[in-house]
């Protein structure tokens, strides 16, 4: 995927998770659009790209919440660095290994942001993470797995991996 | 320690770009407030601002929608609800009517009212009849005379046990003794009918020429024949033709019979009683203050509710 595909794709996902999230939320839970584009974005790019991405990313998103500027793009590129990496080493085209990624970044940007956001108050860390996040993670692998089938359809070799015809 | 970091970042681009972010965001993290709100300002310029203001102008037009949509429905009640409530004025209007006429009617002559409903019209271009929902179970007997508030509508005909029929003023047979108020000057009502069984008009005969009747005298029954009683409004006099030896006198006859939804059934004379008496002064008194109240709240014009008509009494 060239870098400049791969930044629409970004700044499509900071419009969806602005716009369209707040209205789809389903008992309390988004989907991760960001997650979802480092993942799926992260599949052709490159690890240190997806780093960088998700910084400017998380940059933006923390525009909206000032007094923490720099907490989601902490999140956010450390979920990146984690996520890129271990579809680096996988059978990244297999949607379980997907599936599994997306869940896993989705898990591990709440971890990071609620940890410091309630300054390791584990009550409500806890709280958050099994009220909201769970739900939010499966609600973004069923997003993925959308995308993922829309991939197949449309012949999109950086998702599905199939062979050049 | 430092140089082994060095060495390791240059081996491993990925991780080093890592912690450049990651020394970045804790760098952001402890920026001072004010320094904060320009970075951020700085960094929702391109994306996020626009597109939260796009958003919230979707989710307003969305509500105002919404909202619109609501206030159709609730315009659309209301109406329904102002109609109902206008039918309802209309009704008590009538009932109080009907409630003051049975009340004073009753107060001056004695006679036992009976209330029906017109239930059908037999007849085409001519009501022949009047259906009415009191029968001989109700003590309803040929011969009766059937009035509303505007005058005498004309006399039973036929019964059966939940039903009568009334044969009105308009019927060819119809002859009712009468007599002008004004001046007490005898005659018979009857209809008149065009070669074509058109209703005419009616016209008070056997009245001697040069009688002392003119256009607007009330034509009461006088009672003579015994089959209505004395005083019961007919009609009033239109016009009169002055003949030889007799008069022709045209009356139009007061009550109005297409509109007749409700009449009385004259049953006779009760005997008094001071029960009854006290009663109907008490329901007299009733309407007299609710009818001075009611003309009190016309003089300051106000909005009325449901339950201000609902205080207003039904009979």
């Amino acid at each position: 995927m060239r870098i400049r595909a791969f930044a629409l794709l970004c700044a499509g996902a900071l419009i969806l998770d602005a716009a369209l999230a707040p209205e789809i939320e389903i008992l309390g839970a988004r989907p991760d659009f960001l997650v979802l584009a480092l993942v799926y974005g992260g599949l052709g790019i490159g690890v240190s790209i997806s780093i960088i991405a998700g910084f400017l990313m998380g940059l933006m998103v923390d525009s909206e919440l000032p007094e923490y500027l720099g907490l989601n793009a902490l999140a956010l590129s450390i979920t990146a660095f984690v996520s890129a990496s271990v579809l680096d080493r996988l059978v990244k085209s297999q949607v379980l290994v997907q599936c599994s990624v997306i869940f896993g970044a989705t898990l591990l940007r709440d971890t990071i942001f609620y940890t410091i956001y309630y300054r390791g108050n584990l009550d409500i860390f806890g709280h958050f993470v099994l009220r909201y996040s769970l739900v939010g993670a499966g609600y973004t692998v069923a997003i993925g797995l959308l995308i993922h089938v829309i991939a197949r359809l449309a012949n999109w070799r950086a998702i599905t991996g199939a062979p050049r015809r | 320690m430092l140089s082994l970091l060095i060495r390791l970042l240059r081996g491993n681009r990925d991780f080093a770009t890592l912690i450049i972010c990651a020394l970045l965001s804790a760098i952001a993290l402890s920026l001072p407030p004010t320094a904060k709100t320009v970075v951020s300002t700085i960094m929702s310029a391109p994306i996020i601002r626009p597109v939260k203001r796009v958003a919230t102008a979707a989710d307003g037009l969305t509500r105002i929608r919404s909202e619109n949509a609501r206030l159709r429905r609730l315009v659309m009640e209301l109406v329904e609800e102002k109609a109902a409530l206008v039918s309802l004025r209309h009704e008590n209007e009538r009932l109080r009517e009907l409630t003051s006429f049975i009340v004073g009617f009753a107060e001056e002559e004695r006679f036992d009212l009976l209330p029906a409903t017109v239930i059908g019209m037999p007849g085409g271009r001519i009501i022949e009849g009047l259906e009415i929902d009191a029968g001989a179970a109700s003590g309803v007997e040929p011969g009766m005379p059937v009035i509303v508030p505007d005058g005498l509508v004309g006399k039973i005909s036929r019964t059966t046990e939940g039903r009568s029929l009334v044969e009105p003023l308009t019927s060819a047979s119809s002859a009712v003794a009468v007599t002008i108020e004004r001046t007490r000057v005898r005659g018979i009502v009857r209809p008149r009918y065009g070669g074509t069984s058109e209703l005419l008009d009616w016209q008070m005969d056997y009245v001697p020429a040069r009688s002392d009747i003119r256009a607007g005298d009330r034509v009461i029954t006088s009672g003579l024949g015994g089959l209505y009683p004395a005083g019961l409004i007919v009609g009033d006099v239109t016009s009169v033709d002055e003949g030889p030896l007799t008069m022709t006198v045209h009356v139009d006859i007061a009550a109005i019979l297409p509109a007749i939804e409700q009449v009385f059934v004259l049953k006779g004379l009760v005997a008094p009683s001071p029960e009854r008496d006290a009663m109907i002064q008490a329901l007299l008194r009733e309407l007299l203050t609710k009818d001075a109240l009611s003309a009190s709240s016309e003089e300051t014009p106000s909005e009325e509710t449901p339950s201000d008509l609902s205080d207003r009494g039904d009979p």
